[in-house]
């Protein structure tokens, strides 16, 4: 346990001790769950116990501002000896309104920019109330998870500014700086910028850019359009393209890399309480001659009271092969506490032209039954038959309890 | 034109004004609401409904920065679940890989598929998963035992697709490569000014100077 993770938790101690001063509001939810699965990376099959604790205290102070909340797990394997596992995928201090002007997070937290998205051991310092723009400044160590457990270094850091529009009813704009340190030397420095803008009661215009400062190129650009003339229809278009970044400290960062380019156009149309549709259809460029169409078409049903049932199906032709495949997903609500769910995936793909057509399909059913307020029980159970498996069962069993 | 200009601007300041006076609704009393309620008022005032099917895709421009409104119905834990692996907030519907719960675009089979699935958006992966996920699963295969295209031999002799494809391929996803050779160690036996066959990897608008100011590390690999 890290020296940072040691003083979170003492920070979370304290916090605690004062929460109980001033009667603070405990809330969130306790998730006891027994997993088994084929662990595909020690080809062995595996059977977890998992605990996830969710924990928000608000109102730990008399003027309300500081909040804590924190969110992690811990499993347990019972099979194969990989011992005890665990995330914390948050832990921070929340505090508003510092003479009505400064938001702080303090602590493990995720933070997301235009420029950059990361989980860091930090802060994060928002400044508003100072006009129409509001300024975002963070920082800290950053967190990777990898297959068990945490692999990030300790010296690697991030470091975010964001500006942004702020009281503005119909108009949303940021740009950001959002650079990495990978063992002191700068990995990645990044400017974002998004936009949203509502237009005459029935259209979105929307944007999105990161331009990569070491490579001076654009690293993903997005430009969209959405239309709304009812409310139960809205049709959208989109331009997407993107050029693959790397590290500065990896090797790749140095070759020639082809820009990726997407249009994409689809409609949602719910026809009416019971009955919505979707279509769509993206073009796709990956350089040098080779492109591929995507087709998608979906639907959400509710035939009689209780009873839902999503449909969608999807066929890619083109570059670097074909899929074609459909989901179907039904649940049904028995009464208030009880509720059951399954569905199947259907999906037939084949590979650079590699080899012959394969099948993959899943099947998997499950129940929720809610015992009172603060408990409920569940149980899913999934089959994979594919190229690989001819039966691979996956399930869980899980007790949730929400204070 | 410069009229014209002038005009747009002075609208599009008035607008601004406008609207800076109003103040965005407040969602957390509707946390509860279900989706098909939210349209009709979303509608009204002028806003697009945002949680459609297409959400998966198109929900990274709500969760921008500039009054991002997502957290006053949701948790972090929401988010994460998705972007990190956890599962406190499955619902039944909810597919597991291992321990961890995984959203919707991750299909049956998905081992298989993911190379093509990844070809939808090569940025997409990196959004959820850093570079070092691929290479802890890809370093279990003994090299030559991926069946990639370029990598295999033409006809029965001992040349190889990849003498001819692997630029082009390399170049449209040169990502996939960084997931078995993340040292790159196979294209520096070529692509090397120091040794081997000495072919310059880098783009015709290289900015070698921007990589050299921020590390010392990579530039000295083949210089």
């Amino acid at each position: 346990m890290g020296i940072v993770r040691v003083t979170l938790m003492c920070f979370l101690g304290s916090l605690l001790i004062t929460a109980s001063a001033w009667s603070a509001e405990i809330h969130g939810r306790s998730s006891t769950q027994l997993l088994w699965f084929n662990n595909e990376f020690i080809d062995e099959r595996q059977f977890e116990a998992a605990e996830y604790l969710r924990v928000g205290i608000t109102g730990i102070d008399k003027e309300k501002k500081l909040s804590l909340f924190g969110y992690g797990r811990f499993s347990q394997d019972l099979s194969n000896g990989e011992g005890l596992n665990g995330r914390l995928y948050y832990l921070f201090a929340d505090y508003r309104d510092l003479y009505d002007k400064v938001d702080f997070k303090l602590g493990r937290q995720f933070v997301n920019l235009a420029a950059g998205s990361a989980i860091i051991d930090g802060i994060q310092v928002d400044l508003k109330n100072v006009g129409p723009v509001a300024f975002t400044l963070l920082g800290g160590r950053d967190v990777v998870f990898g297959l068990n457990g945490e692999i990030g270094n300790g010296s690697n850091a991030d470091l975010g500014m964001a500006a942004y529009l702020t009281g503005f009813k119909q108009t949303d704009a940021e740009i950001s700086w959002f650079r990495k340190w990978d063992h002191s030397d700068v990995a990645r420095d990044v400017l974002g910028a998004s936009v949203k803008q509502y237009l005459f009661n029935s259209v979105r215009v929307y944007g999105n850019v990161r331009f990569d400062l070491v490579s001076e190129s654009f690293n993903e650009v997005q430009a969209g359009l959405k239309y709304y003339p009812i409310s139960n229809l809205i049709l959208t278009g989109e331009y997407y393209q993107s050029y693959p970044t790397f590290d500065t400290t990896s090797i790749y960062s140095v070759f020639a890399v082809n820009r990726y380019k997407e249009g994409v156009f689809r409609a949602d149309y719910a026809i009416n309480d019971r009955v919505s549709v979707n279509g769509g259809y993206s073009r796709q460029e990956y350089g040098e001659g080779e492109t591929a169409n995507v087709y998608r078409v979906g639907a959400w049903l509710r035939p009689i009271e209780g009873l839902r049932l999503n449909v969608e199906y999807d066929n890619r032709r083109g570059y670097y092969g074909s899929t074609n495949g459909v989901i179907v997903d039904a649940d049904y609500e028995i009464n208030r506490n009880a509720q059951v769910a399954a569905g199947f995936q259907y999906d037939v793909y084949e590979r650079d032209a590699l080899t012959r057509e394969e099948i993959a399909r899943r099947y998997w059913v499950g129940c929720k039954y809610r015992l009172n307020k603060k408990v409920a029980v569940s149980g899913r159970i999934q089959d994979d038959v594919n190229a690989r498996f001819s039966e691979n069962v996956t399930g869980r069993f899980v007790v949730d309890y929400d204070f | 034109m410069k009229k014209l200009f002038v005009c747009l601007l002075l609208a599009i300041s008035v607008l601004y004004v406008k609207q800076a006076s109003a103040q965005k609704q407040q969602h957390k009393e509707y946390a509860d609401t279900k989706l098909s309620d939210c349209n009709n008022c979303h509608k009204s005032e002028g806003i697009a409904p945002n949680h459609d099917s297409d959400f998966v895709r198109s929900h990274r421009t709500f969760a921008g920065k500039a009054e991002s409104n997502c957290s006053q119905c949701h948790n972090q834990s929401w988010c994460l679940d998705c972007h990190q692996g956890g599962g406190i907030n499955a619902d039944l519907s909810t597919a597991t890989f291992g321990r961890d719960y995984i959203p919707k675009s991750h299909r049956s089979d998905f081992v298989n598929i993911h190379q093509l699935k990844a070809q939808d958006n090569p940025q997409t992966c990196y959004r959820c998963h850093d570079q070092k996920y691929c290479n802890a699963c890809h370093a279990r295969f003994p090299t030559g035992s991926l069946r990639i295209k370029s990598h295999l031999p033409s006809g029965s002799g001992q040349t190889f697709i990849w003498s001819g494809e692997h630029a082009s391929e390399a170049r449209r996803n040169l990502q996939s490569c960084q997931s078995c050779h993340p040292d790159g160690d196979v294209c520096l036996s070529c692509h090397s000014a120091s040794s081997g066959g000495r072919i310059n990897p880098h783009p015709k608008s290289f900015q070698g100077g921007n990589i050299s100011s921020r590390t010392s590390k990579t530039c000295r690999v083949c210089h």
